[in-house]
């Protein structure tokens, strides 16, 4: 019954792995964050006609894990020489961030990864006037404002860091993909609000954050220890060695 | 810290690429008309066959031929009038002249962000005179900027 048992143990050992050798933890502080984007203000500096301001609050599940909820609006004017357009309205996008740091590294503050979002979007689009020309002369029309709702998938990668105590900045790169902007196949809005041009079947942002970090809850990181294979092998059978000797 | 720095030229080319992507320059290089297209075929062998020789008038627009005495016209294309509901047009194929008139509804489509509006039109119903045309068939209503043909002319 004691050999059973012996035997056991050292079982346990073998396919445990690394559980009994000495391991590095890691105090990470789990936070809530509120941000919010610098580069739309930055951007209407130069251009008056393109207003974005957008924010965002997330909770970290746990230390790779993000869960994000962004919202913003746009006030948005296209002229050139053949049509106007008016886009304005409100879009909130929800999603999760992957942080690819390990926790000994990002320790809370730095993240780098790539998030995945779904966005909505619900605005009124307007074409005030419009040209056409051909052979029988030139038409002139228009298209009435109407709400219109827009759907689309983001791939966001990006950095983050701590630079003050609890005050992060960073950049996020957005991929979009849409599903729908909501003016059938021939009244395809030209830029709706948290995606851009609807004229496109994907197109890419930019967002810089600063952000507020609020930390709510410290989780204790198990940090795996990298150990060449062999070692542990070699480990795992003196192990069993030892305690096959034990009476 | 041996994953960041594998990260960071991937981060980069992608903050390269998106910022190439959103900064591209704004030139319309699609077709912004939308015409009627209508392929000539021989009564007698049913077989495609270009005239030897078409001109094509929009009527009450005697000054401005959209074809003139044009060799191997194959498929001739149509422009529609948008801001009515129906034009006429006068055809002479191989020195004989017909008269075509299609009505149609219009509406608009957007083409791109840099192109702007076209009109798109569903045809409804043509007549024709039969001096050189023989009969007229119709195979699509749908007239757009793509290259589908919507008529043939049997002559």
């Amino acid at each position: 019954m004691r050999r059973i048992f012996a035997y056991f143990i050292s079982l346990q050992l073998l396919f445990s792995g690394g559980s009994l050798i000495a391991q590095d933890t890691v105090m990470f502080p789990l936070k809530i964050r509120v941000g919010f984007d610098i580069a739309g203000p930055g951007i209407y500096m130069t251009d008056r006609n393109n207003l974005s301001l957008e924010g965002y609050i997330s909770y970290d599940g746990n230390e790779k894990r993000t869960y994000v909820i962004e919202a913003g609006y746009l006030n948005y004017k296209y002229s050139q020489y053949n049509y106007d357009y008016k886009s304005k309205g409100v879009f909130t996008r929800i999603g999760v961030d992957f942080n690819l740091l390990k926790p000994e590294m990002s320790l809370g503050k730095y993240w780098a990864g790539v998030g995945l979002r779904y966005g909505l979007s619900v605005f009124n689009s307007e074409t005030p006037l419009f040209k056409y020309e051909n052979y029988w002369g030139t038409v002139t029309s228009s298209i009435p404002s109407r709400t219109r709702t827009g759907h689309f998938l983001e791939i966001a990668p990006g950095v983050r860091t701590e630079l003050f105590r609890n005050f992060s900045m960073g950049w996020t790169i957005r991929l979009k993909l849409l599903i729908s902007g909501g003016g059938g196949k021939d009244l395809r809005p030209i830029y709706f609000p948290g995606y851009g041009n609807g004229g496109n079947r994907t197109t890419a942002g930019f967002s810089y954050f600063i952000t507020w970090n609020i930390p709510y809850k410290i989780k204790t990181v198990i940090t795996k220890p990298e150990v060449v294979e062999e070692e542990t092998e070699e480990e795992a059978g003196n192990a069993d060695t030892s305690l096959q000797l034990r009476p | 810290m041996k994953r960041f720095p594998s990260l960071l030229p991937l981060l980069l080319i992608t903050a390269f690429t998106a910022f190439a992507i959103s900064c591209s320059p704004e030139a319309c290089f699609e077709e912004t008309n939308s015409f009627l297209k209508a392929s000539f075929y021989s009564n007698s062998t049913k077989k495609q066959l270009a005239p030897d020789s078409i001109t094509l008038t929009g009527v009450n627009q005697p000054a401005k031929k959209i074809y003139d005495k044009a060799k191997g016209v194959q498929p001739a294309l149509f422009p529609l009038d948008a801001s009515a509901g129906s034009c006429t047009f006068e055809i002479r194929i191989n020195g004989m002249t017909d008269t075509i008139q299609f009505r149609y509804t219009s509406f608009p489509h957007l083409i791109s962000k840099e192109c702007g509006y076209t009109f798109y039109h569903s045809l409804d119903t043509f007549f024709y005179s039969m001096n050189a045309i023989d009969y007229i068939y119709k195979s699509s209503n749908s007239i757009t900027t793509a290259n589908e043909e919507n008529i043939r002319i049997f002559y």
